[in-house]
């Protein structure tokens, strides 16, 4: 790989990761959606059809993203934002914006609809790789490096919220937190701007009846296990019917309407049943070699752009998996956001992918110097025996 | 890359940013590692728990009995099948408006709506609406298009021959468990191997049976093949009927049993039900009781006193008693004879019934010997039929003087109708008492013989010679100066003994005016091949069992002969007992049909009027005008198939008995007139 000409070589490690989590992806959403299919649409492979159309498209935007290079992301961090906050903006026009479930999210176009949600949270990331890797010292500044960020995070962080989109707005902001802690921004601001959030964030959760079940169901979801508490007990009783190995592929019975959502944001639910312990113990381990890949991706990469790109698109990935799978499992109250590469949803596919592409071609500039593996050496990373083990 | 790089003016990471991108790292991986330890906690610890929470609501709602073994009569025909029928069921969280819902399925289905309700509120994912509908009604149902009701085939008991031997065959009760008769003593053969059947539904409650599941309709019960001649039966129970009817008495039984093998061949009470829907029939319609009920004999026993007498040659043929001119005071006591009589012969004693001499032959015989001799008979010991609640009869020994008197002429004693039927049955066969048995065979559905009845001696009571001397002297009850003329038939040479006892007053302690009736014969005379009860409870017009109980006897009698192919004994007489054919068994696929119609008929009761009819022409009309036009002239339905008559047995134009069944075919709904 360090021949003459330079051959440009990915993090083999982390392609291996992306593309098992996205064929694992396609296997488990037809498991978890083929009954249903059939039944409300007559053909067991809609959802996989188009799943595998997203996946195609997504490998497509992966390979663009991988042969551009992520330095021209750069360039285009403010023309992304811009169509992030457009697209938001006409997902909240009737007409425009699809509404399921009570909720404004999906943007219909012809032939196919789009998450706005979804691009914003990439593009945010890029806009605020842009920006601190431009302001640099002066991110410790309140007016240049904090102030800024929190405008614009609190417009997209508005806009979700009108759609409503709890789920995209935490992690909008917890995308900033990250990004904002490790450009070294000072530790009193990031928790005052928590403490000062937490009545705004209260007010929206009481102000919404369905936020508030949702914690209601969360504090204890076997009491109210006929309402609210539904869909978490049944994805309880999903994974804990399991045990170690599973009850085989395919032969899962939650998603027999038992469970709502069983190929979207409950996926994990039937990961769990269908393939028990195992399953859910491979599924981990591959998003903690994407997370340990893209971390070191990210420190070996030779700008500071591309150490902020890597960080925030490992902290996208790391974040909507353990979010969802703690969803599933009861740990944190529902939020709406779906499992990476796995979960059905063309939107959030494509653009992970995307980001992917994005994570490679930084993890491929920093191949080579042997000067950043010593320093990697020098500081071993705090992983897990067992995650170490696996990847 | 080599220009890219060159445009780059700023260097990789600092030290500080590059410990925090990894301490974020790490806390990512810390995180996922409490997701793992979540998984861990779920699949390993607290997986028996949550598995069983899941299996909760989709394996439950699918136990379905397997089908039930069916109930054959001797010849083959069917007298208990399974049949499938709907159970209507719902998810009330599927339902929209439960009060609504409740209101419309309770008008479709005859259910109390509040009770409904209240189910609604109180099921969770699955509650039953209501079992074993009829077709109309889950019609019904399926037109309200109402979310979360499903429909569950459920089999059914269904007895094609309706109140014919409803209380050997019992009752099921809607879970399918024998709650009576040999349904219940039959409970685990017939009800089959009770497997567990891993069925799913799912949150819609459809049923799937996937994991190659068994389904259940496929295990089926063993199927029961009994003694009883249906045919018999039905004379039998038409027979009672009519008797009791006749008597205005409250209750009747009668018993046919074959002498030398001890088959029960017949066995019928009144009143009776029709066990396709119990739920209209009283407690006392239900009793069995041929076999429940113990009563004071009466003079029925003098047989077994005057056989045992000779066979202990205590008396001989030719032995002379005073009857003391109708009176016999012993102690304080008094015995009565309805008629006064001098000296009487054995054969004497039995054709006029003397309480007093049959008295005087016990004592004679003594209290040791008469107490033995009786439980020699199989009195005081259950007959071992097999059938729930059998009685025993109580034989208490005779201390007093008068208690011995009266014992000889059935009083101060028990015993149920089967187990005289099976005392003269010894008394018919030379000497032997046999098991009675009701079930010849139990077969498993792959063929297996379970169980196979036989004739099974219990011991010999008299010997040969007694038996045959006894059954000679019977024959003189039903000549002109006997108890019974009655019971006199043209063809048959008839051995039989009248009982009239008076019921013990259970409030007053004594006797009461009331009486049982009963009569009971061995036909023909010179070779029984039956034995022959009827009894009837507190007869009103007449008491005596000659005058009640004998015409039933003797009814049952004439058509038992020929069906047991016995040849006549008085050749000469022209006997031609019209030979019903048994009606066509309804196919098993009308029989679902069928169900409703006979619900709402009820027992069918016979016109009183003697004589015959013309059985009207009911080809291309609809059953239930068949079956109007049918019971107006008091002839009685039978029906098979669905739509409308297309033949009927007998023919148009014949001319019948009243109370004659009529086999009807029903067949295709279309209305274009017959060919």
């Amino acid at each position: 790989m360090t021949d003459g000409r330079k051959a440009i070589s990915y993090d083999p490690l982390l392609l291996f990761a992306v593309l098992s989590l996205v064929g694992f992806g396609l296997v488990m959403v037809f498991s978890a959606s083929a009954i249903t299919a059939q039944d409300k649409l007559g053909d067991s492979f809609y959802f996989l059809k188009r799943q595998a159309v997203a996946a195609g498209l997504g490998l497509v935007a992966m390979a663009v993203a991988m042969k551009l290079g992520y330095r021209r992301m750069a360039r285009l961090a403010y023309p992304l934002l811009v169509l992030a906050i457009i697209l938001l903006v006409l997902v909240l026009i009737p007409g425009l914006g699809a509404k399921v479930g009570g909720a404004k999210r999906w943007l219909r176009l012809p032939g196919l609809s789009v998450q706005p949600a979804e691009i914003a949270k990439l593009a945010w990331v890029i806009y605020l790789s842009y920006s601190l890797a431009k302001k640099r010292e002066k991110v410790q500044s309140f007016s240049v490096g904090f102030l800024p960020h929190l405008g614009v995070a609190g417009l997209l962080v508005i806009l979700c919220m009108l759609e409503p989109d709890f789920g995209s707005s935490v992690a909008l902001l917890f995308l900033m937190f990250v990004m904002l802690f490790a450009a070294g921004a000072k530790l009193s601001y990031l928790v005052g701007s928590v403490l000062a959030a937490i009545p705004f964030a209260w007010t929206a959760i009481a102000s919404s009846a369905y936020r508030m079940t949702r914690i209601t169901a969360f504090l204890d979801p076997w009491a109210n296990r006929r309402g609210s508490g539904y869909q978490v007990a049944e994805s309880l009783m999903s994974i804990g019917s399991g045990g170690v190995t599973g009850l085989g592929l395919g032969d899962g019975r939650q998603k027999l309407f038992f469970l709502p959502e069983a190929h979207t944001d409950f996926i994990v639910s039937i990961i769990g049943e269908e393939l028990g312990l195992l399953g859910i113990a491979a599924l981990i381990a591959l998003y903690g070699l994407i997370i340990w890949r893209g971390i070191r991706a990210s420190l070996h990469a030779t700008e500071a752009f591309g150490t902020y790109l890597g960080l925030g698109i490992t902290s996208l990935v790391a974040f909507q998996a353990i979010t969802n799978m703690a969803v599933a499992m009861g740990l944190v109250p529902t939020k709406g956001l779906t499992l990476p590469f796995i979960s059905y949803g063309g939107s959030s596919l494509v653009v992970l992918m995307g980001a992917a592409g994005l994570l490679l071609s930084i993890s491929a500039t920093a191949e080579g110097g042997k000067r950043r593996t010593r320093v990697m050496k020098a500081r071993p990373e705090p992983l897990p025996p067992g995650i170490g083990a696996a990847a | 890359m080599r220009d890219l790089k060159n445009m780059q003016v700023v260097e990789g990471p600092s030290s500080g940013m590059r410990l925090r991108v990894v301490l974020l790292g790490a806390i990512f991986l810390a995180l996922l590692a409490v997701v793992f330890g979540r998984a861990v906690h779920l699949q390993v610890h607290q997986q028996e728990k949550l598995k069983a929470f899941a299996e909760d609501q989709y394996v439950r709602a699918v136990e379905i009995p397997a089908r039930r073994g069916d109930i054959f009569d001797r010849r083959g025909t069917p007298l208990a099948q399974s049949v499938e029928v709907d159970s209507v069921w719902v998810d009330p969280s599927l339902l929209g408006d439960r009060p609504a819902a409740a209101r419309a399925l309770g008008k479709a289905l005859g259910v109390d709506r509040h009770e409904l309700q209240e189910k609604l509120e109180k099921g969770r994912r699955f509650a039953w609406v209501k079992r074993q509908v009829t077709p109309a009604e889950a019609a019904k149902v399926k037109a309200l298009e109402l979310p979360g009701v499903g429909f569950l085939r459920e089999p059914r008991r269904f007895y094609p021959q309706r109140e014919l031997a409803a209380h050997v065959l019992g009752l099921v009760g809607t879970d399918a468990h024998g709650l009576d008769g040999l349904e219940k003593s039959f409970e685990d053969e017939l009800s089959g191997e009770r497997v567990t059947r891993e069925g799913f539904r799912d949150a819609k409650g459809r049923k799937l049976l996937t994991n190659g599941v068994e389904d259940p309709q496929a295990r089926q019960g063993a199927a029961l093949t009994l003694t009883i001649d249906r045919q018999l039966q039905y004379v039998t129970e038409k027979a009672l009927e009519k008797a009791v009817v006749d008597a205005k008495a409250v209750a009747g039984t009668a018993v046919v049993l074959d002498p030398h093998t001890g088959e029960v061949l017949a066995l019928a009470n009144v009143p009776r039900f029709n066990p396709n829907s119990p739920r209209h029939a009283s407690e006392d319609a239900l009793r069995n009781r041929a076999v429940t009920d113990t009563f004071e004999p009466g003079s029925t026993f003098k047989a077994f006193v005057i056989a045992t007498a000779l066979d202990e040659k205590v008396i001989t043929e030719s032995s002379e008693f005073d009857c003391e001119q109708g009176r016999l005071a012993i102690g304080r006591h008094v015995v009565h004879d309805t008629h006064p009589y001098g000296l009487l012969k054995p054969r004497g004693i039995l054709q006029v019934s003397s309480n007093i001499c049959a008295a005087k032959v016990a004592q004679k015989l003594g209290r040791e010997r008469l107490v033995a001799a009786y439980e020699r008979f199989g009195f005081g010991e259950r007959a071992g039929l097999g059938l729930p609640g059998e009685g025993k009869g109580a034989l208490p020994f005779p201390k007093a003087e008068i208690a011995l008197a009266t014992q000889a002429f059935g009083q101060g004693l028990t015993a149920t109708a089967l187990q005289l039927a099976a005392g003269y049955g010894a008394l018919g066969n030379g000497g032997v008492l046999m098991r009675p048995y009701l079930v010849s065979k139990v077969v498993d559905p792959d063929g297996l013989v379970l169980l196979e009845n036989g004739p099974t001696p219990v011991r010999r009571v008299v010997s040969e010679k007694a038996a045959r001397q006894v059954v000679s002297m019977l024959e003189s009850v039903v000549e002109p100066g006997g108890t019974a003329p009655r019971a006199r038939l043209d063809e048959y040479r008839v051995a039989g003994k009248t009982g009239t006892a008076q019921k013990a007053d259970p409030l007053a302690g004594g006797y009461s005016d009331k009486r049982i009736a009963s009569f009971i014969g061995l036909v023909p005379a010179e070779a029984p091949k039956a034995v022959i009860l009827v009894v009837i409870d507190e007869p009103m017009t007449d008491v005596y069992g000659g005058l009640v109980a004998a015409p039933a006897f003797k009814e049952i009698a004439q058509e038992a002969m020929p069906l047991l192919g016995v040849p006549p004994s008085r050749p000469g007489v022209v006997a031609a007992p019209a030979l019903r054919a048994p009606p066509a068994k309804p196919a098993k696929s009308a029989v679902v049909a069928a169900i409703e119609r006979l619900e709402q008929l009820d027992t069918v009761t016979e016109s009183q009027a003697e004589g015959a009819v013309r059985v009207p022409d009911l080809r291309g009309k609809s059953g239930r005008v068949a079956v109007n036009a049918l019971m107006g002239v008091a002839l009685e339905p039978q029906l098979s198939g669905s739509g409308l008559v297309a033949s009927q047995r007998p023919a148009a134009g014949t001319l019948v008995d009243r109370g004659t069944r009529i086999s009807l075919q029903l067949a295709g709904p279309l209305p274009l007139g017959t060919p």
